[in-house]
Parts: structure tokens; C-alpha cells; sequence
């Protein structure tokens, strides 16, 4: 146990706050604290040229292998870098899926030649991402998907088809990770395959979906006859599930680190508004505002407590299945106190035809963190069968 | 000891309940979303032809001379299918506002006897500006106004005020900050007597609120019900899952529960209105927890489509949060129950539940409340 950083780590910290002070303004001061959650889809030429800018001051994908490009940076560097990424008001990173999910995915599980070929882009800030798991019939049951994957021996190309939902920032991506069925008869985690789609091709339409918010950072994605070409399937065709398994225990991983500081921006706005219409004075807010501290400081040290004894090939251990069902539920009640901070102005909006501002948006948005990526109450059943171990629920 | 309506009270609401029914559908709901007023003009005649804008007006000013009880009945209606026109703020605070003086010996009383005779008939219209409202709602399509000045009561004539439109994260509300300049003209009450409109007013918007909320939330409900019963995961309707169905059960408790405490401030708010502030209270913040329960496991049993603009249940969502914030918040209802509770002088105990003066405490209870 050591809970203090060492001389070594607050040299890291000087190092990354010095940087960011003089390359985050200028012509990237209009992405200042832009580009969170409800506001992923804005200004995403800005933020992509930002993310070549990291990279060539070498802060992007730190945490990789040095022979990948990474840094190697330790839990302790990654925890300073992104606290002083989110003093500083950096935006929502573009390049967040590529980073944290392909890349680790494609180093424990990809070949060569993937790893050649895909990590190089996106440790440039070249190349974006985004995820192709959800479809109609298969959100809470994702071993359900229906889209199809067919094998061509003539031209060596995969042909996908089917339909993806709910697909964050597809019209910003230039690739889609998609799982789909390889074997046209099978049935639940059988029998698919984890592949790796160009986006800019004809057999790919996006059509976005309007949210809550009145904004579209999520999309369906239509794959008709799509191709892939045969070195661009993850591990065997059969694979899928494991592959798309562990790629989603990465996201339980470091990136909440990032996820934690933007909340705690969001916090501090709220605080800095109850103090400012006196709602501060109501005794009723007060608790609650001290209960949302004390909230985000268990996930702080919670993630520090798991990230401390992560495995060396990034598994993690049970205490990481609690996280998304504490963190949403708690993002949740954050959202709800805003408003009620706001009181009546709650309701009106900055603008037409539905301009929310940071905090409405925010409110809206968390609406919907207890159902994306796994509903609370499918982690409610994780955490009883898998980290309890108690019986299964019938399925099917 | 009597909780039930009569067979009357619940005729007439199943008859107004019918005409939503058949008029307001999510559809034409969102029509008036785009619409120049946001209202729809032939809906507001009708509501007007069944005397529900004169519900709680005196039979001799035209009015049907009903109660708060017979009202928060339909109010419920109203909210069930999130009724944009604002027939429940209008005729349950603008409304009876008018008819209190119209009872008085106040010199205005005559004024409002006529204004009143005009609104039963559906010639007129009379919205309420709140001091604990920062905004009206549909006030460009009412001809009057009820505004504070003070402890001042003043009937503004729309026309005369300047109507600063806002855009409400509710695209069926129009609600506007109203600026004007009172006058002797339009003073109608004021001191003690202006003091004691406002606070019934606070009282009967409140209790319309809770009322609305509950409609609303029950509409949730029940969308929420059919949406997992159709859809399916792991072979079966998602509702078939306990973590799901149990979600939807703390709903429906908390929704029953509500009832009778409104049943109860409407009592209070019709017998005893200067001793109506708590009952008021407790029946807004009962209304408000199982409707924001309602709305949050209503959208969590939707799933990601319970997020999209596209899904309907967002008509009934929004109205549930943005109305929540009107006619005093959560915290302003919990304060003052809080207030009364820790009075000196309340009388406490089982025997004085229903005790006939209402409540205990009643003058030392001030109108501003936690204000």
C-alpha cells in the first residue's frame, strides 16, 4: 500500500500540465471542455487534429508497450495524465475507442500484421473507431446478433450483412469492430467472428438516431453485402466471443480514470451554481452535494484499489463487474441534483430549436448510463452469477 | 370516514377521460409541437363546453360550483394524456383565484363576476403568474393575467404586458417571463387579502401538479408494461425478468400511495384552506417521488429506445420533469412540512390525523414558506 505519488510521478505531472498549458489554445481553445458525453458528436474535425497533436507531443495511447509507440506509463503516470488533462479542460478524446479498446483488444488478441497495420493509425490520431455490437434483437442479449458473415474463397473477402444500433459516432469513424455470425446455423456465443470494417464503402449506410437531447451521437448501422477482407477477422472465425469479451473488460479499465475527471468537472460546475442561486443555502442540496463527493471518491479509489492489481495481460478481477452499476446509478443522481440546483430554470432552454446547456445535456444524457453498455440490471445479474456465484437465471 | 368518490365524480371524469382519449394522441401532441400557439383551438372550446374551465367557479357566476375533489380527478386525465392546452394551471389556480374575489366584498369583486361569466362560456381565458413561478405557461393564449405585485393581486389584460417567450426543455410548453407595470387599475387585491389569494393559489397549483403528475406517471406505467411484454431477449418478453418487473411493482406502489394523499390535500384545500399548507405539501412531494420513479424505471425498462426523440414516452417524460420544478420544487414542499412539523404548536399524535381543523399550527404557518 502506497497512497502518495512519488517525486518521480509529480515530474510526470509538471511534464503533462506544461504541455497541455501551452498547446491546448489557440486554435484549439474552441474545443476547451467540449466533446463529453451529449456532446461527443461537436466539433469532431477540431478534436481529431487535437489527437495529432498529442500524438506528436507522444500523449496519445501512453499506456501501450513502448513497441507499439506507448509510453508504458504506469497506473500512477495514467492517473496524473488524466487529471491534468481534465484540469485543464481537455476535450472528449476523438480517438477514446481506438485507443482504449482496439488497440489493447488487437494486442492481446490480434496478429502481426493487424497490430502493423491498425495501431501506427491510431497512435497518430489518424484513424477513428467506433463499436458494432448492439442490433435490434440484441442489446441485454448480445450473444443474439444476427448480422452474418459470409465467406467469399474467390475474392477472399468476407461479406457482412445485417443491421448494428445505437453505434456512437459512426459518421466519424473510419472503421467499425463488428461482430457477426460466421456460421450461418449456430446459436448464441457460437459461431462468430470479430471483424475489423472500412466504414467508407458502399455496402455500409449510417443513419443517425435522434436522441432525447435532440441531438444524434448514436447511429444505426446498415451493412449490406459489406466487405472485409480475410487478414481483417480477429483471431478464428468462431473467436468472436471471446475477442468481443475481452475487449469490453478493457473499458472497465483505465478509461474510467478519464471518465471520473470529467465528472468531477461536472460536479464542481454544479457546486459553483448552488453557490452562485443559493440553492447552496438548502439543506436538502447541501447533503446531497456532499453525498456526490463522497460518491466519486469510492469510484476513485475503487478504480485505483482495482487498476493497482490488475493482471500483466489486463483481466480484471471481480470488484470490476460493481463498477458500471455504481458509477451509472451514481452519474445518474448527479444529473437529477443539477437540475434540482437549477430549480425552476431547469426547464429553459438556451436556445432553439434544443439548445441544452452543459449541465440540461449532462441531465438528459446520464438518463441513459444505466442502459448503455449492459443495463443495470444485467449487471445486477453479472455481479450475482459471476462474482456471487449464485445460480443462473432460465435463459431462453 | 369516506375515501371513495361518488358514482357522480367518477361519471363525469370517465366522460372527460374519453374525450382526451379520442382528441389528444402523442401524434397531435407533437403537431402542436410545430404549431404557431402550441395549442389546438377546437380542444379548448370543447374542454370549455363540458364547464371544465369553470369547474370551481360559483354556480352564479356560470360556473359548474364543484370542488378540488371533483377536479383532481380530471386533473389526472389530463396528465395521463399529457394535455398540452393549460386547462389544469389555468382553471385550478387562475380561475379560482378570480372566483375567490368574485366572493369577497373586495371593490373588485364585480369586475371578476363578469370575467368569470365570460371564462365559463369559453369567451375568455385567465392564466396565473405565480410569484413562486419564474415563468407562465401559455400566457400569450390567455386574455388575462393574474400577476404580484407584492402581496397585490392584479388582473393585467394580456395585451398590456410584454410576454419574454422561452424555449422549454417541455416542446409542449410555452412558458414566457411576463414584464409589466402594475397600476391602480388593475390592482384587485391586496395586503392580507392579496397575501391569502396567493397562498390558496400556491395551495391549488401545487395539488393540480400533483395531480397531473400522477396521470402522467401512470402513463408511463403502462407503456412500460406493454413495451416489455413485446419485447423480447433471451427468448422471452424482458418483463418475464425479475429485475425488470419488480422495477415497474415499486412504481405501481408508489403511485397508489400518492393517490389518497392528494385525495387528502383536496379535502384540506376545499374545507379548510388556510390550514392546507402541509396536506398541499406532502401530497406534492409523494406526487413527485412516485412520478420521477416512475419516469426513471419507466425509461430503464425502454431501454436505448426509451432515449430516442423518435419514442413517445419522452412527451410524457418531460412534461413529468419540467412540471415537477413548478409550484414550488421537491425541497420548497419538504421545508415546509419541515416548518410545520417543528412548530411549537403543532398537535401531533394519531387523534389529530384527521382532526377537523385540518392541521395544527395554522396562522403561525407563514405563506412564504420556505420561499
Amino acid at each position: 500500500m502506497k497512497l502518495d505519488f512519488s517525486p518521480k510521478d509529480e515530474l510526470f505531472r509538471q511534464e503533462i500540465a506544461s504541455w497541455l498549458a501551452s498547446n491546448l489554445c489557440g486554435e484549439f481553445d474552441v474545443i476547451r471542455g467540449r466533446g463529453g458525453p451529449g456532446d461527443q458528436h461537436m466539433f469532431i474535425d477540431e478534436r481529431k487534429a487535437w489527437e495529432q497533436k498529442l500524438y506528436q507531443g507522444g500523449w496519445t495511447c501512453i499506456g501501450w508497450p513502448p513497441e507499439y509507440g506507448g509510453r508504458d506509463a504506469s497506473i500512477e503516470e495514467q492517473v496524473i495524465f488524466n487529471e491534468e488533462y481534465a484540469r485543464a479542460q481537455g476535450p472528449g478524446r476523438a480517438g477514446h475507442i481506438g485507443e482504449t479498446l482496439v488497440g489493447p483488444t488487437l494486442i492481446a488478441f490480434g496478429n502481426q500484421d493487424q497490430k502493423d497495420r491498425y495501431l501506427p493509425e491510431i497512435l497518430r490520431g489518424e484513424a477513428f473507431w467506433c463499436q458494432g455490437y448492439s442490433e435490434p434483437g440484441a442489446g441485454s442479449d448480445l450473444a443474439n446478433v444476427k448480422t452474418g458473415a459470409q465467406f467469399d474463397d474467390a475474392t477472399q473477402q468476407w461479406f457482412i450483412s445485417g443491421q448494428k444500433v445505437w453505434t456512437s459516432l459512426a459518421r466519424e469513424s473510419d472503421y467499425c469492430f463488428v461482430i457477426a455470425r460466421t456460421d450461418a446455423k449456430s446459436v448464441g456465443h457460437h459461431g462468430l467472428g470479430f471483424f475489423l470494417v472500412p466504414i467508407d464503402q458502399t455496402g455500409v449506410t449510417i443513419r443517425p438516431i435522434e436522441q432525447l437531447t435532440g441531438t444524434s451521437e448514436f447511429n444505426e448501422v446498415f451493412f449490406d453485402d459489406a466487405q472485409c477482407s480475410v487478414e481483417d477477422i480477429v483471431g478464428e472465425p468462431g473467436d468472436g466471443w471471446k475477442v468481443a469479451m475481452g475487449l469490453l473488460g478493457f473499458e472497465r479499465g483505465i478509461s474510467t480514470l478519464g471518465q471520473q475527471m470529467l465528472f468531477q468537472n461536472e460536479l464542481d460546475e454544479i457546486i459553483t451554481l448552488a453557490k452562485t442561486n443559493g440553492s447552496a443555502k438548502n439543506p436538502q442540496i447541501r447533503q446531497r452535494i456532499a453525498e456526490a463527493h463522497i460518491g466519486l471518491r469510492i469510484m476513485r479509489f475503487n478504480s485505483m484499489r482495482v487498476l493497482s492489481s490488475e493482471g500483466a495481460d489486463g483481466s480484471l478481477q471481480k470488484e470490476s463487474m460493481i463498477y458500471k452499476l455504481y458509477w451509472s446509478s451514481w452519474h445518474r443522481n448527479l444529473g437529477k441534483l443539477a437540475m434540482d440546483v437549477m430549480g425552476a430554470e431547469s426547464e429553459v432552454l438556451k436556445g432553439g430549436p434544443y439548445q441544452l446547456n452543459r449541465l440540461q445535456s449532462m441531465y438528459l444524457f446520464s438518463r441513459a448510463d444505466t442502459i448503455y453498455g449492459g443495463t443495470n440490471q444485467i449487471q445486477r445479474n453479472l455481479i450475482a452469477e459471476r462474482a456471487l456465484g449464485m445460480p443462473r437465471e432460465p435463459r431462453g | 370516514m369516506n375515501f371513495t368518490y361518488s358514482e357522480d365524480q367518477l361519471t363525469y371524469r370517465d366522460t372527460v377521460a374519453a374525450l382526451l382519449s379520442c382528441e389528444v394522441t402523442a401524434d397531435s401532441i407533437r403537431a402542436r409541437w410545430t404549431s404557431a400557439q402550441g395549442i389546438d383551438a377546437n380542444l379548448t372550446q370543447q374542454l370549455a363546453d363540458m364547464g371544465l374551465n369553470a369547474l370551481l367557479v360559483p354556480e352564479s357566476c356560470g360556473g359548474l360550483g364543484l370542488s378540488e375533489l371533483d377536479f383532481i380527478l380530471l386533473a389526472q386525465e389530463c396528465g395521463r394524456v399529457a394535455l398540452p392546452e393549460p386547462l389544469v394551471e389555468n382553471a385550478m389556480a387562475a380561475t379560482a383565484m378570480l372566483s375567490e374575489v368574485a366572493s369577497s366584498d373586495l371593490a373588485a369583486a364585480n369586475q371578476c363576476q363578469d370575467t368569470l361569466k365570460q371564462i365559463a362560456t369559453g369567451n375568455a381565458s385567465v392564466a396565473c403568474g405565480h410569484w413562486i413561478n419564474p415563468y407562465v405557461n401559455m400566457a400569450d393564449t390567455s386574455h388575462w393575467l393574474l400577476l404580484p405585485h407584492g402581496d397585490e393581486v392584479h388582473l393585467v389584460s394580456t395585451q398590456t404586458v410584454d410576454l419574454i417567450a422561452q424555449r422549454s426543455s417541455d416542446p409542449s410548453r410555452r412558458i414566457s417571463k411576463v414584464n409589466w407595470q402594475p397600476s391602480r387599475g388593475t390592482k384587485i387585491a391586496g395586503g392580507q387579502q392579496g397575501a391569502e389569494l396567493w397562498r390558496s393559489a400556491l395551495n391549488r397549483g401545487a395539488l393540480g401538479v400533483a395531480a397531473q403528475l400522477i396521470g402522467l406517471a401512470e402513463s408511463i406505467l403502462r407503456r412500460a408494461v406493454v413495451f416489455t411484454t413485446d419485447r423480447e431477449q433471451f427468448g422471452r418478453p424482458v418483463g418475464a425478468n425479475q429485475a425488470v418487473k419488480h422495477l415497474l411493482a415499486d412504481c405501481a406502489v408508489s403511485l397508489e400511495f400518492a393517490k389518497p394523499v392528494i385525495a387528502r390535500a383536496a379535502y384540506a384545500v376545499a374545507n379548510s384552506p388556510t390550514r392546507a399548507d402541509w396536506a398541499v405539501s406532502h401530497a406534492k412531494v409523494a406526487a413527485s417521488y412516485a412520478a420521477l420513479l416512475t419516469v426513471r424505471h419507466g425509461m430503464q425498462v425502454h431501454g436505448a429506445m426509451g432515449y430516442t426523440w423518435e419514442c413517445d414516452l419522452q412527451i410524457w417524460m418531460k412534461r413529468c420533469w419540467a412540471i415537477d420544478k413548478t409550484w414550488g420544487d421537491v425541497g420548497f414542499h419538504k421545508n415546509r412540512i419541515h416548518e410545520w412539523l417543528l412548530n411549537p404548536n403543532a398537535l401531533m399524535g394519531a387523534e389529530h390525523t384527521f382532526d377537523k381543523s385540518g392541521s395544527p399550527s395554522d396562522e403561525s404557518n407563514s405563506q412564504q414558506g420556505a420561499g
